[in-house]
Order: structure tokens, then C-alpha cells, then sequence
């Protein structure tokens, strides 16, 4: 007998509001459905009536978590549009706080995907090991979350020498304790048997919904924005791409902690080559009519806005697209055929960021078509019967 | 005499539920970092509850959007007397920066009555658990 | 491939289709085609020019009609294809038969301008609310939305 299961807009396992309609059968589910619009806040209108200056602080609070992506994809942008040129140390200075934001961004999946699959205490270590990186953002532009450290023309604020020096203390710092959490995890059977299977998507599943991100790399398809079309700085620094061939949740955690130490190695790089001069230019007040597309890769995959100008201090139109709007396609391909107690942990491997693009759950029934409730308190508890009672079937090798 | 006991009891650990009506999520996780070792509430007798009807306290974060109007008017009304709002963030407080799209209706205070107010965007988690000890302190 | 040579591959590919090709900057490219030739347009670009993502969809208002730019990429270059529809008749033919992930971004595009996809597997509104009246349409210029006043609780209104 098949239902339907409605997961409410208010719900602890996702921070955010949104609704999905599961039609399970048993425990099986058969098809799910989104329900967007409990996060939509109407900013591509909002965008319309206020100046360049001011649609950075806009662009900012799209979402907390990744905001300084979204700033810097909108004024990359708007720069390329008023034809200005950010001096070398500013542009230093403001990827070294993206790579920091990916980091701090890794560090909480880690600790929500730990949280999901029942696994509390790698949640407390890694978000005590994410308040280094808050520490750090912190020092450098002056408040935890919503940096700021963006103007037209370059960064707000310089970092001087003794700050340097505890970035890289802190780096040093996080390094070590993440291989030595890596590698507990890697071994803790239940886990790994918890999350590997779950959640798959292959390769042609995912290059035919357009997936984006560590969605999409763990599933064998190596495209990232920061290697295939170089913004700034990144075509003078080196590094790898992170991807796994295990299409799984498993996958996905093994590629987030690749672009991890992946990202230490950036930040220490930029340390090192931080060039002297300026950190900002003076920019003009109007901008040309003229329209650019820009592409950042945010800690959730590819962010893309476009922007369109008309001569005047404000802009004609800014498009917004977020990555986790382009993954909830394959997201929906990926609960087909899953189980009910899967579904925070599904949820989560995408890396939702619904404010970015929102959501609820609802599980209807398939024959009856009459609703049900299900509170996901009751979706732990079963996820985590699940997990004790799976045989402990393989350990993961990690890659590195 | 009992009255007495289940007030302290409520005033010593109350149990929190947390409330996301449309909001960029800088302000839950800065809720959720106060859970976190470094600032850690639960040592203080604050736990998150999963569900509204268990709660003392709904701590709101997020404007107001239209869809999700209903929804947070029927949460309230499932939690149990008494009860205490507490909107964190300046969107819960007037909406921020999003004042005057057209789908905000403004503060959580259009849709329920809000017992204390705690700015910042987002508001830290020391003030947070600040906000938390002054209602406390009301009782 | 250079953007100059991918320039005159879609040249001579789309011949007369291609009612214009610019290269405004490294790496972006873009193509403007009549709304008849969209499908064809994009089963060329999805099958030779290695783009079978699609980015997003953008609509824009340009008075007398609509504007819908859909954002290729490929490892090489941004492929941008416009298409302009007029607008007392807005009707575009859905993109999902090529790539099915569009789905999506078609659906905000009939929310927030009113345009109509034909074809599209499911036509239910996307991020406006459930009450919303369904001949608003945001992101069109002449609407512009009047605040109701605000109450404040225990203040001065």
C-alpha cells in the first residue's frame, strides 16, 4: 500500500523550511515531489530598487553559510561591467576569504552529515574545530558570518602580519585534526555502513539533471568552475579537483574532505604570495549598458549570476541562480527507490543550503492518496535503528 | 506548592524549539553553534526539542514570508502554556533587508506576540544565550 | 577551442540561423536565434559543442517583449542562446525533451513573468505562494507591489 508522507516546513532535521511530498510504499519511496516557496523572498525585484553599492550587502544575505560566494559572484560581475580592475592584493585578499568560507562551509556538512547518520559526537568535534576558522574570519573582516569584505573595486579591509601568522597557525592547526578525524571515521564500521549505498546517482543520471557541485564530482564528473574557467587569482595557484567514482553518500563525503585539504593548501599558498600595493580602486557611481554572466564555485557547487545594466546607478536585472536549485532534479532522482529513514541523510548530502532555494517534505500515500504526518524525530529514530542493526559490510578506502 | 516546583522547574531548563520562517540560515546557525562546545547551552538545562509540543520556548529567526504565515500560527498554537517567543536577528525583528519585497510580510511580530528581541545580523550566540537568561530572569 | 573558432563553427553550422554571434568577452559567447530554431539550437549545442549543462534560465522585460537568454556551458566556453517573443503572445517550447533538467527554471519563468511553456511536464507554479493571484507576475516591469501598513506591536504605528 503506497502513501504519502508530508515532511512539515518546520522540521530538525534541516534548519530551513521547505516541503517534500514522498509517496512511499512500506518503507520504499516511489516518488517525491518539492514544494518550494517558503524561503522565497522576492530579491530579484528587491534588486531592481537599490544601487550597486548597495545589492552587495543584498546579494550577501541570499544565505548565511555561503555569503561571501554570492557577494563575490555579484561583484566580480559588476567590476567586469564598469570596466575596473581590482588591484592584485585586493584580490588576494578576498579569495583567501572564500577559501576560509569553504572551509568553514565543509567543516558544518561534516558535522550536519555526522549529526544525520547518528554519529554526535564528530558533530561536536567538528564544529568546535569550525569556531578556528570563525576565530579567524573574525579577526580578518570583523563578524562571524556575513563578512562584508567586499566594495566595488576590492576589498573593504588589509590584513597585516600579525594576522597572517595566525592564519597560518590556524591552518596548521585544523590540518592536523582533520587527518586524525579522517581517519576515525574511515574506520568506524557503523558509519561507513550507514552512508555508503545511500543516495545513488550515476554518472549519466547526473550529467543528464544537471548537477553541480560535490554532487556531482562524486559521481565521476570532474568540473569545477575555479579549474575549467579561471576567475582571478586561481590560474596562478595550484591544486587538484576532488573526485570519487563511489556515486553514493560515501562519495560525497570522501570529495568534501578532499577540497578540505585541498583548500588548506590554497589558503597557505595565498599567504605566501600576497603581493604588496593597494587594496582597492575607486569606482564610478553608473555603469554601461551592457550584460555579463558570472561563475563562482561555492562551496555547494557552481553559483551563477547574471546581470544586466542600463546606464544607470541601478541594475536592469540580476539573475540569481544558486547551486542547490540545480541539484534538487537529482535530488529527487536520488530518494526514488530509497528508504523513508534515508531521507535526512539524502537531504543532507546534497549540502542543502534552502535559502538558497527552499523546500518542505510531505509524504502522501500512493493508492489512498490521504496524508500522513510523520515527525522527523520519528525519521531519527528509525535512521538510527537502521544503522545499528546494518551488518557492517565494508570499510571505506580512502583515497589519499 | 507544586505550582512553586514547576516553575522552577521551567525557569532552571527550559527546552527550546527552533523556528525557521524563511530566513538566510546566518542566525541558525549561529542557534545551532550555541549547542556547540564552545558556547554550549545544554550544560545551562536548555535542550532543542524536535517537536512544538514538547517546548517552552520558540526561538524564531527568519521574515515573515506569505507561504509560511499559517504554518508558523499553527506551530504556535500547538506549543503549550505558558509560552515565550524570542525572535533572534533583525529579519525576525522588521525583515531587514528585505523590507518591502512582496513576499514578506515584515517581523515574526506581524504573526505572534514576541517576548524579547535580539538584534544582529547575525546576532551571536553569546547574545543568544543572553536573550535566554533575561527571559529567565522575567519569570 | 578558441571563442574565435567556436564562433565560426556555429557560423557554419546554424548558417541563416543564427541571426547574430558575439564574443563580448573571454570565454562568453552568445547566440541569438529565432524562438522556431530554439530545440534545434540546443540539440546542436548539447550534442557537438560537449554542452549538456545547462546553467539557468533568465527572462527579461524588455517593454514590448520578452527576452529568455538559457546559459550553456561546456569545459571550452559559455554558450549564451537568446530567443525574444512578443509579448501579447509569450509562448516558448519547453527545453525538457533536450535536457530534462530545465524543468525547473521554466517553471519559476512562467511564475514570475507569465509566459506560457508548451510542453512542459509540469506546470505548477514554483516559489509564489499558494493565495497568490495568478495574473500577478512579479518580475514584469509595470508591476510594482504596494505595501500594506505595518503594525507595530506596542509602538506607534
Amino acid at each position: 500500500m503506497k502513501f504519502q508522507i508530508p515532511i512539515g516546513p518546520q522540521h530538525p532535521a534541516l534548519k530551513e523550511p521547505i516541503s517534500l511530498r514522498m509517496t512511499v510504499e512500506g518503507e520504499v519511496i516511489r516518488d517525491a515531489d518539492i514544494r518550494l516557496g517558503y524561503n522565497h523572498r522576492g530579491l530579484e525585484k528587491l534588486a531592481e530598487e537599490k544601487n550597486w553599492t548597495q545589492n552587495i550587502y543584498l546579494t550577501e544575505r541570499i544565505c548565511g553559510i555561503c555569503s561571501h560566494s554570492h557577494a563575490t559572484c555579484y561583484v566580480q560581475g559588476v567590476e567586469k561591467l564598469m570596466e575596473i580592475m581590482p588591484p592584485r592584493r585586493g584580490l588576494y585578499i578576498r579569495y583567501l576569504v572564500s577559501e576560509l568560507e569553504r572551509v568553514h562551509s565543509h567543516l558544518l556538512w561534516l558535522g550536519v552529515a555526522g549529526h544525520e547518520a547518528g554519529f554526535d559526537s564528530f558533530f561536536m568535534y567538528t564544529w568546535r574545530d569550525r569556531e578556528i576558522v570563525m576565530d579567524l574570519l573574525e579577526i580578518i573582516s570583523g563578524n562571524r558570518v556575513h563578512y562584508a569584505m567586499n566594495c566595488l573595486g576590492g576589498v573593504r579591509r588589509d590584513i597585516d602580519e600579525g594576522q597572517k601568522a595566525k592564519i597560518l597557525e590556524g591552518v596548521a592547526t585544523l590540518r592536523k585534526r582533520s587527518e586524525y578525524y579522517f581517519r576515525i571515521g574511515a574506520t568506524e564500521p557503523t558509519f561507513v555502513a550507514r552512508i555508503a549505498g545511500v543516495g545513488l546517482l550515476t554518472k549519466e543520471q547526473a550529467v543528464r539533471l544537471c548537477a553541480v557541485g560535490p554532487t556531482a564530482r562524486a559521481s565521476g564528473i570532474t568540473r569545477d568552475v575555479r579549474k575549467e574557467d579561471p576567475y582571478a587569482v586561481y590560474d596562478e595557484l595550484e591544486f587538484a579537483v576532488g573526485t570519487s567514482d563511489l556515486c553514493d553518500v560515501l562519495g560525497r563525503v570522501v570529495v568534501r574532505v578532499q577540497e578540505l585539504l585541498e583548500s588548506y593548501k590554497l589558503i597557505e599558498q595565498m599567504i605566501h604570495k600576497l603581493p604588496d600595493g593597494d587594496i582597492a580602486v575607486k569606482a564610478p557611481r553608473k555603469a554601461k549598458p551592457n550584460e555579463v554572466v558570472s561563475r563562482y564555485e561555492a562551496p555547494r557547487g557552481e553559483n551563477m549570476h547574471y546581470i544586466k545594466s542600463n546606464g544607470t546607478e541601478k541594475p536592469e536585472r540580476l539573475k540569481v541562480r544558486a547551486p542547490t536549485l540545480a541539484n534538487y532534479p537529482a535530488t529527487i532522482e536520488m530518494l526514488r527507490n530509497g528508504f523513508i529513514a534515508d531521507i535526512p541523510l539524502i537531504f543532507a548530502a546534497i549540502d542543502p543550503c534552502i535559502c538558497c532555494a527552499e523546500r518542505t517534505v510531505t509524504l502522501v500515500n500512493f493508492h489512498s492518496g490521504e496524508e500522513t504526518t510523520v515527525s522527523l524525530s520519528d525519521l531519527r529514530r528509525m535512521a538510527d535503528e537502521r544503522r545499528t542493526n546494518a551488518p557492517a559490510k565494508r570499510n571505506a578506502v580512502w583515497p589519499f | 506548592m507544586l505550582n512553586k516546583l514547576v516553575r522552577w522547574s521551567r525557569i532552571k531548563s527550559p527546552w527550546i524549539l527552533h523556528l525557521n520562517s524563511g530566513a538566510c540560515n546566518a542566525c541558525d546557525i549561529e542557534i545551532v553553534a550555541a549547542l556547540t562546545p564552545r558556547f554550549d547551552v545544554e550544560r545551562l538545562g536548555v535542550l532543542l526539542k524536535a517537536t512544538p509540543r514538547h517546548a517552552d520556548v520558540i526561538i524564531a529567526s527568519g521574515p515573515v514570508t506569505r507561504q509560511i504565515k499559517d504554518r508558523i500560527v499553527r506551530i504556535y498554537d500547538q506549543v503549550p502554556d505558558p509560552k515565550f517567543v524570542i525572535a533572534v536577528g533583525a529579519c525576525a525583528m522588521s525583515g531587514c533587508v528585505y523590507r518591502g519585497a512582496y513576499n514578506i510580510e515584515g517581523g515574526i511580530d506581524q504573526v505572534i506576540p514576541v517576548d524579547v528581541y535580539v538584534p544582529g545580523c547575525p546576532a551571536r550566540p553569546d547574545a543568544i544565550i543572553d536573550a535566554v537568561v533575561k527571559l529567565l530572569g522575567k519569570l | 577551442m578558441t571563442d574565435v573558432e567556436i564562433v565560426e563553427k556555429l557560423r557554419r553550422d546554424l548558417g541563416p540561423a543564427a541571426l547574430e554571434v558575439t564574443n563580448p568577452d573571454r570565454r562568453r559567447i552568445f547566440l541569438k536565434v529565432a524562438p522556431g530554431s530554439l530545440i534545434a539550437a540546443a540539440t546542436l549545442l548539447r550534442d557537438s559543442y560537449d554542452c549538456a549543462y545547462l546553467a539557468t534560465i533568465t527572462g527579461l522585460d524588455k517593454g514590448e517583449t520578452f527576452e529568455i537568454l538559457y546559459h550553456f556551458a561546456s569545459t571550452a566556453a559559455n554558450i549564451n542562446v537568446r530567443i525574444e517573443v512578443p509579448r501579447a503572445a509569450p509562448h516558448v517550447a519547453s527545453l525538457t525533451p533536450v535536457i530534462p533538467g530545465a524543468v525547473l527554471y521554466e517553471r519559476e519563468l512562467q511564475d514570475m513573468f507569465g509566459l506560457v511553456i508548451d510542453g512542459i511536464p509540469d506546470a505548477r507554479p514554483l516559489v509564489l505562494p499558494d493565495g497568490w493571484p495568478a495574473q500577478d507576475h512579479p518580475l514584469r516591469k509595470d508591476w510594482k507591489f504596494q505595501r500594506p501598513a505595518e503594525i507595530i506591536p506596542g509602538g506607534k504605528s
